[in-house]
């Protein structure tokens, strides 16, 4: 975290919010593994699947890669562009959902 | 007192200007969040690949294709996990001017990024076990194996890379030629490769192949 961060933290909170922060991402990795074992309820599975991931990489961009501590400019520098696969991959899966629907 | 006492012994820290926008970032981070942002689309295309040739199969893997090993992996995901708490530790430990300290934690880091380049050669060709290439998951054969190898190799690669990046700014801060900001910067590519990570395992790995 540089200069650049003007609310940051000191130095034996970060220590303290790392740890807890890999506690997070230890046991959500857990989480992951037990759903990805759930027979059946594919949809439901997916989406928790998918929540689950988000979560932990907005743990690492945020606390890991100090993005939190950043200005708001370069935090929309870098998460704006990264929404518009997500975008793509949303409609894509709709429009997939719709025509099983409709065929 | 210790950072202090760092900064007269090492080369000097650059302070930016406040910027309205940017605050004090550097140009190096922001050119490194930049690359990274471009990186990360370029994993977006291939995931984003991934998810369509899938979703218009009709099977997906096939019977005599292995399926992926989850536990494994998940063993692999803990391990850069674990490697991105060092490599934070590292940095502050190099901004609390912690010299021998920040070294360790970059070491320990490195020794990470080879213990998955090894797990991830074991899972291809097998160490104690076949490996998935001889028991049928063969590159060109199916969307499957090709999409499996493309995704998890180009990612590979980045380890690789990020592994060396780490040994070389390892070597350059043991001979004091390194600071506290470029750590950051080498920090910052490595959280990106456990970031990825953490999506390419739930994708490729977690999301379940039955109909």
């Amino acid at each position: 975290m540089s200069e650049s961060s003007a609310h940051a933290p000191a130095h034996a909170s970060r220590a303290r919010q790392y740890l807890i922060i890999f506690l997070v991402l230890f046991l959500l990795t857990l989480i992951e593994v037990g759903v990805a074992y759930v027979q059946g309820h594919k949809a439901e599975v997916m989406v928790a699947l998918f929540a689950l991931a988000v979560v932990k990489a907005a743990c690492v961009a945020l606390f890991f890669m100090h993005l939190k501590w950043e200005t708001r400019v370069l935090r929309a520098t870098v998460v704006v562009p990264m929404c518009f696969p997500v975008l793509y991959a949303l409609i894509l899966i709709s429009e997939g959902a719709w025509r099983r629907l409709a065929g | 007192m210790q950072a202090a006492a760092a900064q007269a012994h090492g080369p000097r820290e650059v302070v930016w200007p406040q910027d309205p926008q940017f605050g004090r970032a550097s140009a190096g981070k922001i050119a490194m969040w930049i690359f990274l942002v471009s990186d990360g689309l370029s994993f977006a295309g291939l995931l984003l690949a991934y998810g369509i040739l899938r979703g218009e199969s009709l099977i997906w893997r096939h019977p005599d294709e292995p399926s992926l090993g989850i536990a494994f992996t998940a063993g692999l995901t803990f391990l850069l996990i674990c490697s991105s708490v060092t490599m934070v530790f590292a940095y502050e430990a190099a901004l609390e001017g912690r010299r021998s300290r920040a070294a360790l934690f970059l070491g320990l880091t490195a020794l990470g990024g080879v213990l998955f380049l090894l797990g991830q050669y074991s899972e291809y060709f097998g160490i104690l076990h076949p490996g998935l290439a001889r028991e049928g998951l063969v590159f060109g054969q199916s969307a499957y194996a090709s999409t499996f190898y493309v995704i998890t190799s180009f990612h590979g690669f980045h380890v690789f890379s990020g592994t060396v990046y780490i040994l070389v700014t390892l070597g350059r801060w043991m001979r004091g030629k390194a600071t506290p900001a470029q750590i950051e910067l080498l920090g910052l590519f490595w959280h990106f490769v456990d970031l990825v990570w953490i999506l390419v395992f739930t994708i490729v790995y977690l999301i379940p192949t039955g109909s």
